[in-house]
């Protein structure tokens, strides 16, 4: 079953005035419990691909679908809601807040989805457990690793059971071997949970996990491939 | 969720706890001046209060001339006016009236042992309802004569009670007769039977009876008056048209405002320009001068706290910058725009809120400290007043300070886009 739909996608973004053309009519569809790679060099259109992906902006042309859903029909809060509840993120960098424990940043979108304490606490202990961290959960983020804070980030991705877990460079920042414990967890999403996995990347080791690797050139598709998986 | 909100807010705000303490001192101090100078007036105001309250007691009222309280208030010495001091008592709920009048008479003081008669002279004669002496000491205070002499009692007619000081000028003592001369030839002789005991040196810390804010009308000890009883006037120099003033206790049961104003509109009707003041009246006006005076100067304390809100917003500014990609990674993860803005909002109102709190708790240990002060200057003792409605609406007005500060920086939060936040170093 099609999840994911992009027809014709254009994006264009205003630097000053000038129009910079990011994407120039891509096609791509991604199936459920499938393992996307996308991969690319800079400034070919891997990260505003991923915004639309992941339903945080919206396309200036074309048809972008999130498991039916037409993004240019949702208004601003629809598409909060959407990204809610059907995408989970993974950062290059973690992006988890400072301020708070491993526990409470997993517990987050639960709360902005507002979940009862009780259930977000057991969820998120749940998770945590799950991403191999069931004994750091008091830990702020700077008392974890570079891997045991993707973790965390993974479990958050995880916090509202979505559909599609997009991550934007996973393994960026760490090193090899932590950085293959993270892939096969993500890997481990798909092949148990049913999870759609989309990884932006230039890591051809994430490739080796993936179904399918997209490549994309100047804002299009320049070739398709069979993953390693 | 909105309690979630003020956790992930507070957690914010201990994080930067440098910053944090920074703005809310800023903040403190404004809320310290405001709620230090209201509470000092409030203390102020209770304390007088309660000092013509000592004088008033609960039952009486004073009626003086209208230009003294109405509308055309000078508030200069008081001014004659007619009475009926009959018609006064005959008004249903009046227990006691009592009233002064004054009036200049000739004085011929009796010849000595020579038989030479002193020179005539122009004093003041006052003339007292005996009950002034004897039921509203709280107004003239204790008068104590010298030994062998006695006040007014009712009945008395043809007799004076002299202060210490004229009977000297006139050589008189208890016993001797003086001659007042009164209108149209009517004349009276008079017994003194009493002297006004010449005040006590005063010491320079007053006693504590008397207080400075006292409102007393210390009838005959200004050191030259001739006292007669009040009816006695009316024989010298017809019907009442020179009292300074009139005081009344009602009956038990009856409602003093009431009756006041009852009064007050008899004697109107009979051409009496005058006020009938109770207790409340002054009170009101003590009100309403004290409230004028601390909204002045909470006015110019609130300078400060609008500082302090400026702080404020600087720091939610700093922290929205700072704070971009959390934001954009809070809405990534499904914060609406709306969730931002509160979490924002709650942010800056409790940074208000605390300076609140430590500001109240300060201001009130301030207004304690300086009464002490005031009370000992003037040797009162100053009630401490603590209201717990200034210190809600001061705790609530803080909390809305600070989130009135944040109103701008949380929207500027809330309407990041959330791929530019995200993509925000």
């Amino acid at each position: 079953m099609t999840l994911l739909r992009m027809q014709g996608i254009t994006k264009d973004y205003h630097l000053g005035k000038t129009i910079v053309r990011a994407l120039r009519g891509l096609d791509l569809e991604i199936s459920q419990g499938e393992i996307v790679a996308i991969m690319g060099p800079s400034g070919s259109g891997k990260s505003t691909l991923m915004h639309i992906l992941g339903a945080l902006d919206t396309p200036t042309d074309g048809t972008a679908t999130i498991d039916g859903e037409d993004l240019q029909a949702l208004k601003e809060r629809q598409l909060v809601t959407l990204r809610g509840r059907k995408v989970g993120f993974v950062f290059q960098t973690f992006n988890l807040i400072q301020t708070l424990s491993a526990q409470r940043n997993v517990e987050l979108p639960m709360i902005f989805q507002g979940l009862a304490p009780g259930e977000r606490h057991r969820r998120a202990s749940e998770l945590l457990e799950r991403v191999g961290l069931g004994d750091r959960v008091r830990h702020r983020p700077n008392e974890l690793s570079g891997g045991e804070r993707q973790r965390v980030a993974v479990a958050r991705a995880l916090a509202n059971d979505p559909e599609i877990i997009l991550a934007d460079e996973p393994t960026g920042n760490l090193d090899t071997e932590t950085g293959n414990a993270i892939l096969s967890l993500l890997k481990d999403l798909s092949d148990n949970d049913g999870k759609t996995v989309i990884l932006v990347t230039h890591d051809p080791e994430a490739a080796a996990i993936a179904d399918r690797v997209v490549r994309l050139r100047d804002g299009c598709v320049a070739s398709e491939s069979g993953g390693g998986r | 969720m909105l309690l979630e909100f003020f956790r992930l807010a507070g957690q914010s705000i201990l994080h930067r706890r440098l910053r944090s303490w920074l703005t809310v001192i800023g903040v403190f101090i404004g809320i310290t001046a405001v709620v230090a100078l209201i509470s000092i007036g409030l203390g102020l105001e209770q304390t007088i209060s309660d000092q013509v309250a000592g004088v008033f007691g609960v039952d009486n009222f004073v009626i003086m001339d209208e230009s003294m309280f109405g509308s055309e208030a000078h508030g200069g010495s008081a001014e004659e006016y007619a009475l009926d001091l009959d018609l006064l008592k005959s008004i249903e709920g009046v227990k006691v009236a009592a009233a002064l009048r004054q009036h200049n008479g000739f004085i011929q003081a009796p010849p000595d042992e020579n038989g030479v008669y002193p020179p005539a002279a122009i004093m003041p004669v006052v003339g007292l309802s005996p009950e002034l002496m004897t039921e509203f000491t709280s107004f003239t205070g204790e008068l104590e004569v010298m030994s062998g002499g006695r006040l007014f009692e009712p009945g008395d007619i043809d007799v004076a009670v002299l202060d210490y000081e004229i009977s000297q000028r006139l050589g008189v003592d208890v016993g001797d007769t003086i001659l007042i001369a009164g209108d149209e030839d009517s004349e009276l002789n008079v017994t003194i039977i009493g002297i006004i005991a010449p005040p006590e040196e005063e010491e320079s810390d007053s006693d504590e009876s008397s207080g400075g804010f006292g409102m007393q009308f210390e009838a005959g000890s200004e050191g030259d008056t001739i006292s007669v009883p009040y009816d006695t006037m009316e024989l010298l120099w017809g019907p009442a048209d020179d009292v300074l003033v009139t005081l009344v206790r009602t009956e038990p049961g009856y409602d003093v405002d009431d009756v006041a104003d009852r009064a007050e509109k008899a004697l109107k009707e009979r051409g009496s320009d005058v006020a009938a003041i109770t207790y409340s009246d002054i009170s009101d006006m003590i009100g309403t001068v004290m409230s004028t005076v601390s909204a002045f100067l909470a006015g110019i304390a609130g300078i400060s706290l609008l500082v302090g809100g400026v702080g404020v917003m600087n720091t939610m500014f700093t922290s929205v910058l700072e704070r971009t990609k959390e934001i954009g990674v809070m809405k990534a993860v499904g914060a609406k725009n709306g969730h931002v803005w509160t979490i924002f909002l709650i942010e800056s109102g409790l940074m208000g809120l605390v300076g609140g709190i430590v500001g109240t708790i300060l201001g009130l240990g301030l207004s304690a400290v300086a009464s002490f002060f005031i009370g000992r200057f003037f040797g009162v003792d100053m009630a401490v007043v603590a209201s717990w409605v200034l210190i809600l609406v001061t705790l609530v007005g803080s909390f809305a300070l600070g989130a009135f500060a944040g109103l701008w920086p949380a929207r500027r939060a809330a309407k990041l886009p959330v791929v530019d936040a995200l993509r925000y170093e």
